[in-house]
């Protein structure tokens, strides 16, 4: 076939997936008979308010001296790793505020952290395109730092987040710069599969985030710099299950709501977004109320679901983390009006494994964890 | 690309070489290289269409995944039924960053406010409402 009637080909194939999609959206909009807020204060539900004193910052970890870039807590609860501009992950104590373990990093450009289902490892990626598994009982080396027990090679591109398999100590699934997922053998150090890539229905642009269903954990989400989120099944790598259309900007953060069957995803187009994994269906926009300088506008850099879901938590590049009514798409709090908020950009977040705190992240270098300190009414 | 003909040889790159270092000891410049041929557009050749096939094979393919998703629509229940799935997931759930929640209350919810034992003995008394970092 000549180079003609291909370049027709392909023009043809172009117009044909533009009116598939244009078709598509409209077909969707009419599914859209209701969003989660109208649904919710239909059916006599009314929005949560927190008093001032509520949710308290009660412990701040200090010890950071650069810009914290991730955190994650153990499914124990207690403990937290956290990533850092310095070069270092450290492991807290987060009853007591202490450090257990200072890691040094060979490449200190680190982007992403996570701890092993056990709390026995960690692991951790950035710019150096690899991922490096940490065991926290090694014998520290003369210089008191922890050796690597594995590296995880293969992303052309930087790590943005890891996340291991629940209750999966040897398997971890990574996001990449090189618009790539990988599920890796930790045992091993082998690919186990590759997500997007070369394949047709994968990510166009550089992964930022993924997000394992705890329910299912075959399934996955990831969030992507092309501005949709996309579904994977583990089991089938050649194509994304579902693609996840509707943020006009990079898709930053992506979780699971805890019932497994939808997840939220945060942008840079200053929005959250709720869907629906099964059907698609875009459930709830969580918009910031429109202010007066437009210029910059803060973008969604993590979220996080309380263990209900009935709260959103949302961490935003100007140092606000709004506490969202997931129900009735208000804000019913944020935690950057309080004294002793983060005084720089909320870079993450996340919910002990039992709900009862939740840790953020900042580029002000520390973490602090925020807990209900008000009068609790049990019903 | 060598400014010499001969760049091909070992001794022409010596020569170059050498040409080279003697400018820079009398401070002179070298004339600029002659400017490169454009390289030939390929698209005419193998590689125009290997990428034209390629891209044709992954819009092919995404054409059956959009169609696929549109037939799905027609027998999809609306947002309703999701708005009204996220209702029933929340009900009845403990929320321990709740004013009001369901029961049973678990005590470790709090314990961030307790007494608290480190690994140094030191003990501190924590109390709702302020920061004890």
């Amino acid at each position: 076939m000549s180079v003609a009637e291909l370049k027709e080909r392909h023009a043809a194939a172009t117009a044909t997936v533009n009116d598939l999609r244009e078709r598509l959206k409209q077909k969707r909009q009419l599914l859209l008979d209701t969003d989660v807020a109208s649904y919710a204060l239909s059916h006599g539900r009314t929005p949560i308010s927190f008093s001032s004193t509520d949710l308290v910052c009660c412990r701040t970890l200090r010890g950071h001296t650069g810009k914290v870039y991730s955190l994650d807590w153990t499914p124990e609860r207690n403990r937290i790793v956290s990533a850092s501009q310095d070069g270092r992950l450290i492991v807290w104590n987060a009853l007591t505020s202490q450090k257990t373990h200072a890691i040094k990093l060979h490449c200190a450009w680190v982007m992403t952290c996570a701890f092993a289902p056990s709390g026995q490892s960690v692991a951790c990626g950035g710019l150096d395109s690899a991922c490096s598994i940490f065991n926290l009982n090694s014998q520290v080396d003369r210089d008191g730092n922890i050796p690597i027990s594995r590296i995880l090679t293969g992303h052309k591109g930087y790590v943005s987040s890891c996340q291991y398999v629940p209750d999966q100590e040897t398997r971890l699934i990574t996001s990449s710069g090189d618009q790539t997922c990988v599920l890796w053998d930790i045992t091993t150090g082998q690919r186990i599969s590759v997500f997007g890539g070369d394949f047709p229905s994968g990510h166009t642009a550089d992964v930022l985030s993924l997000s394992i269903n705890s329910a299912n954990s075959n399934m996955f989400v990831s969030g992507s710099c092309d501005a949709t989120a996309r579904l994977w099944d583990i089991r089938i790598a050649s194509r994304a299950v579902r693609t996840y259309h509707g943020h006009e900007g990079d898709v930053n953060t992506v979780k699971f709501f805890p019932d497994g069957q939808r997840f939220g995803t945060g942008s840079d187009d200053t929005t959250c977004r709720l869907f629906d994994m099964r059907t698609g269906h875009q459930l709830q926009v969580y918009s910031r109320p429109h202010e007066n300088n437009d210029n910059d506008v803060p973008t969604v850099t993590s979220i996080a679901f309380s263990i209900s879901g009935r709260l959103l938590f949302a961490g935003y590049s100007n140092g606000d983390c709004y506490v969202w009514d997931t129900l009735v798409a208000e804000v019913a709090f944020n935690l950057g009006t309080l004294q002793n908020s983060h005084e720089g950009r909320i870079s993450c977040l996340g919910l002990s494994s039992d709900g009862s705190a939740l840790c953020t992240g900042s580029w002000d270098k520390n973490l602090r964890i925020w807990a209900f300190g008000g009068h609790r009414m049990v019903i | 690309m060598s400014m010499t003909s001969s760049s091909g040889s070992t001794a022409g790159r010596v020569e170059a070489g050498e040409a080279a270092r003697s400018d820079k000891q009398q401070q002179t410049t070298p004339p600029p290289p002659p400017p490169l041929p454009l390289p030939q557009a390929r698209t005419g050749g193998f590689l125009g269409r290997h990428r034209l096939s390629a891209a044709i094979t992954r819009l092919d393919q995404e054409i059956l995944s959009l169609q696929e998703e549109i037939n799905e629509l027609e027998t999809m229940d609306p947002s309703s039924a999701a708005c009204q799935e996220v209702l029933l997931s929340m009900e009845g759930k403990p929320e321990p960053l709740l004013p009001v929640t369901r029961g049973p209350e678990d005590v470790s919810w709090d314990r961030w406010f307790q007494r608290v034992r480190s690994s140094r003995g030191h003990k501190w008394w924590t109390h709702k409402g302020s920061d004890f970092s």
